[in-house]
């Protein structure tokens, strides 16, 4: 059972691609919470939703490849600029004319493209564990990169993010990488959560979309000098997917806010669910001055 | 001794009235607190601004007719036009482009007008229990007395002294009435003090002309609604529920109106600026950091199985003596949980010696008041009402408190402990949902009592201070987890807390947990001594007579009148050597000059002095006292005039140790010191001894918690 159900669910399609997104609660101003990286599925906000939505309009959606959307095999339907789409076209079909946009990893590419191109769209970002290349990843990932399409016997550790590897070993990938995601002790139920999750979608969803060309360092920083409205960034000190230095860099280039977690990985909003919880608030709260009702 | 002093001062000359202002901080942005002159002055503000100016800039402003203002004293020069002109007079005199104005009760009219009449020039505004025209509904005796404004009645009592006449010639009467119904809550008798304190310094005259400027092109209703609907910026309001002066009512309906945040302290009447002090700095600082979207910036926030385990020590710093108890129950600690990182919250002279033992001191302990400054201030001669010197330090410990907590949230701190860190015990049980981890207090003393001189009105009101510890521990168990009493049962006076209240043993033994006393070192034995006494060149056959008072600067007197008996003594005691200790405050210069006397500023280790010497001659405190006991030295000691704990407390203990010999100061002549130094130096002594293990015993109960 789900702490919170949406008040209204429905899909959305983009050149027969379907998309399936969710509404909760109501209010003057709108968090759409992104998808990040296709392995997992909109269900990783649950921790969010309930309480978010009891103070602000939440809305969620599936990318392509996981969850309600369709398990599409074409890397175009993953391209960034296809990506960004998709999240003009959630806001317009649930009426949606601004909104703060709440991203985690890879969701931080799309946040950004968005914000630097729709600014009148977009009141607020906060970035959860942004994956983007503005500085080095760590050398044990950038070896295993340079080898993504290459055939390994008995890949070990980051070897593993391997396209062969993964369509053979689907299940045992997941369980690598969401243990690499979750270095915090005790993190049982999160990684099985997110292997479940994983589960939901295909080795072939995940390899399509690694066939996307990577977006550059440059137009990253282009995307950032853009951006006017009010950024908070959340990162582990621990993250083991992408480094804090990305966090610093970002908060950096656009002025925005850091709050570095102490011993969190890359994944605090499932980990760490009421500071996270509570810093979202805060944020757009402050965005929204003070309260017209007494409170 | 106010807790901060302004960077800069000035004055407007508004048609010939002096208008006084007060410029604090530096921050951004600048708030403009406006007082309701001219029954009070910018001092009500008093236990904002240090918290307030360390995050923003602050302007005061003294309202014509009170303060340092000018004292007009007709009636259009108190009209509403004149008061908005002041207002925008000191915005410009400060180069204030942009301010919040943060007013109280009437003064929120001037305020809306002032922001109406200059769009643009305010940004935001804190509406303190406000008394706009028309909005709300007024405290029916001011409806019922208004009519009767210009009548003389025969005899007026209550409300009826809110007329002109009587208002011009009983201005403290009505002065008194109004701040008495005005603070509803107990134990407010220092606020009430001050508040009549202010007001008595204008007149009943100028107070009665306020009145009547204020009804000066009194505005019709349409007129102030658009106003206030129009206002244009964002609004917070502050309103206590219980205002006998402006109803709550009103409050409400100014929030309505312009869709502004509101605010009620439950249970606060028209002063909970200075009687919430915590509550209404706090609302202010979230209103003012939202609307400016400050904060956040860089955080760390670590996750609580990565947190090392965390202690805040708050030190008092009157005295050093706290410091060195302190130091050795840490130590303990260290030993008992040796993972534990103790950072402290201290201020000179205490930081001195936490350097020295190379302990942690905390960033934000250079933003303390000054806590020992204040006492010094406090002190004249041989003269240290100590009860009094504590309720003066209120806005000094509500500065601190407001550091003390900020240091808790951000630092996560499993535990503060608190060795007589009064601001911190004080303000968690007014405001217990502040408190961050677990709390110990630690103290050496419990009840304040009353000294002779303080008469009647003394006792009343050290027995409603101890009422309200009484009702703060009654009430909120949860907030002290441990209440540790240096020392034993036995040192507790056999005294009440007042009439109608316990027995203040009765009482302690229910509510704290004994360590035994705490020196912070070890005796020293009958070896040490000797070598001491040997490497401080205190020779065998010399009789050697250290005198010293302490490092705060308080003791001239008693310095002046013991070495106009050492002549004396010298002449039947030749063998006699007299130490003077002056301490870094005292200039020895000007004291004077005799064979065989001998003055230091500063001498290293003074507690091997203490120990070595033949007698010791000191003041009452606590530490240097037991210092003495526990080293087996005789000594005489002169608590000082009106200090009660050196009078009642340190005497009892000191009685039960049977050490020293108890001095008044006013009436001991030099011819009896002399006799004293005869009769004692050298002398044995039957004291009980002294503890030493009561260090470990308080960290062996605190490392309990953590």
């Amino acid at each position: 059972m789900r702490a919170r159900y949406p008040d209204r669910a429905g899909t959305v399609s983009r050149e027969g691609v379907r998309l399936g997104y969710e509404v909760f609660g109501e209010g003057d101003r709108t968090l759409l919470l992104l998808p990040t990286w296709t392995i997992i599925h909109s269900r990783f906000w649950k921790l969010q939703i309930p309480y978010l939505a009891r103070h602000f309009r939440v809305v969620t959606y599936d990318g392509p490849g996981n969850g309600r959307s369709a398990r599409a095999v074409d890397p175009e339907i993953y391209s960034l600029e296809a990506q960004a789409s998709y999240v003009t076209d959630v806001m317009d079909v649930t009426n949606t004319t601004e909104a703060v946009l709440v991203s985690l990893s890879m969701g931080s590419m799309w946040s950004l493209s968005v914000a630097a191109e729709n600014p009148d769209r977009v009141i607020g970002q906060v970035f959860i564990g942004p994956s983007l290349p503005i500085t080095p990843p760590s050398p044990t990932r950038a070896d295993s990169s340079a080898s993504f399409w290459a055939q390994r016997d008995d890949p070990q550790g980051w070897e593993k993010y391997n396209a062969h590897y993964w369509l053979n070993n689907h299940e045992d990938f997941a369980e690598f990488f969401f243990t690499m995601c979750f270095p915090e002790a005790h993190s049982t139920k999160q990684r099985e959560d997110c292997v479940g999750w994983a589960m939901e979608t295909t080795p072939e969803v995940l390899v399509a979309k690694a066939r996307v060309d990577d977006v550059s360092h440059e137009t990253v920083l282009d995307w950032c000098s853009r951006i006017t409205s009010p950024v908070l960034v959340i990162h582990g000190d621990d993250d083991r997917i992408s480094p804090l230095s990305r966090a610093r860099r970002l908060a950096d280039a656009t002025g925005g806010s850091l709050v570095t977690v102490k011993g969190g990985g890359h994944i605090p909003l499932a980990r760490d669910p009421v500071i996270v919880n509570l810093l979202i608030k805060e944020f757009a709260d402050r965005l929204a001055g003070p309260a017209k009702t007494p409170a | 001794m106010r807790a901060r002093e302004p960077a800069w001062e000035g004055y407007v000359d508004n048609d010939g009235v002096p208008i006084y202002y007060e410029v604090h901080g530096a921050g951004e942005p600048t708030l403009m607190l406006i007082p309701a002159a001219p029954i009070t002055h910018s001092r009500m503000w008093k236990a904002l601004i240090p918290d307030l100016a360390r995050r923003y800039r602050v302007i005061t402003i003294d309202g014509r007719g009170s303060g340092r203002s000018g004292r007009p004293t007709d009636a259009e020069s108190h009209s509403r036009a004149a008061n908005v002109a002041d207002i925008i007079s000191v915005l410009d005199a400060t180069d204030t482009d942009r301010a919040v104005l943060v007013a109280h009760c009437h003064a929120n009219w001037w305020a809306v007008e002032a922001i109406a009449a200059n769009p643009g020039r305010v940004c935001a505004f804190v509406a303190i229990d406000p008394g706009i025209p028309y909005l709300g509904k007024p405290q029916p005796h001011w409806v019922e007395t208004g009519p009767h404004w210009g009548e003389i009645i025969e005899n007026p009592s209550g409300w009826q002294l809110n007329n002109r006449h009587a208002i011009t010639t009983q201005h403290r009467r009505w002065v008194e009435f109004f701040f008495n119904e005005q603070l509803v809550e107990p134990h407010s008798t220092k606020h009430y003090e001050d508040a009549v304190s202010w007001a008595l310094e204008s007149t009943g005259e100028i107070l009665a002309a306020g009145d009547d400027g204020f009804e000066i092109d009194f505005p019709d209703r349409e007129t102030v609604e658009a106003v206030c609907r129009d206002l244009g910026v964002p609004t917070l309001v502050v309103h206590g529920d219980l205002d006998v002066c402006q109803h709550v009512d009103r409050g409400k309906a100014f929030a309505e109106i312009t869709g502004g945040e509101l605010v009620v302290i439950g249970g606060a009447g028209h002063l909970a600026l200075a009687r919430e002090p915590v509550k209404v700095n706090r609302a202010i600082t979230k209103f003012v950091d939202r609307i400016e979207g400050t904060a956040m910036r860089q955080h760390t926030w670590t996750r609580g199985l990565s947190r090392r385990k965390r202690i805040l020590y708050v030190s008092s710093p009157i005295g050093l003596g706290h410091a060195r108890r302190d130091v050795a129950i840490a130590k303990e600690l260290k030993k008992l949980r040796p993972d534990l990182e103790i950072d402290w919250l201290a201020q000179d002279p205490v930081t001195r010696l936490l350097e020295a033992e190379g302990e942690t001191i905390h960033p934000a302990s250079e933003w303390l008041a000054s806590e020992s400054a204040h006492i010094a201030s406090e002190a004249t001669g041989h003269d240290l009402h100590c009860f009094q010197a504590l309720r003066r330090m209120d806005e000094i410990l509500v500065a601190n408190f407001m550091i003390f907590q900020e240091v808790m949230e951000e630092g996560m701190y499993d535990l503060s402990l608190g060795d007589e860190a009064w601001e911190v015990d004080h303000f968690w049980h007014e405001n217990p949902e502040l408190k961050r981890g677990d709390h110990v207090w630690m103290t050496d003393f419990v009840g304040f009592l009353p000294m002779p001189s303080g008469g009647d009105h003394e006792e009343y009101l050290t027995a409603d201070y101890n009422a309200e510890m009484i009702e703060h521990i009654a009430r909120y168990p949860r907030i002290r987890d441990l209440a540790l009493f240096v020392g034993s049962p036995d040192d507790i006076v056999p005294e009440v807390f007042g009439p109608g209240l316990p027995k203040i043993r009765d009482w302690t033994e229910e509510h704290f947990q004994f360590t035994g006393y705490i020196t912070g070192f070890e005796p020293p034995s009958d070896d040490e001594m000797a070598s001491w006494r040997s490497q401080l060149g205190y020779g065998e056959d010399e009789k050697v007579c250290v005198v010293t008072v302490g490092g705060s600067g308080v003791g001239r007197d008693l310095l002046e009148k013991v070495i106009a008996a050492y002549p004396l003594a010298k002449q039947s005691m030749p063998e006699l050597r007299m130490v003077v200790v002056a301490g870094p405050r005292i200039d020895p210069a000007g004291l004077p000059a005799h064979d065989g006397l001998e003055y230091h500023g500063y001498v290293h280790r003074l507690y091997q002095h203490l120990a070595a010497c033949d007698l010791a001659i000191v003041q009452g405190g606590l530490t240097t006292t037991m210092e003495l006991a526990a080293a087996r030295t005789p000594f005489l000691y002169f608590p000082l005039r009106n200090h009660f704990e050196q009078n009642y407390h340190v005497r009892h203990r000191l009685d039960r140790y049977r050490a020293g010999r108890y001095m008044d100061y006013a009436v001991t002549n030099p011819e009896a010191i002399a006799a004293e130094i005869i009769a004692r130096a050298g002398a044995p002594v039957d004291y009980l001894a002294v503890e030493t293990d009561g260090a470990a015993k308080a960290a062996a109960m605190i490392a309990g918690l953590i």
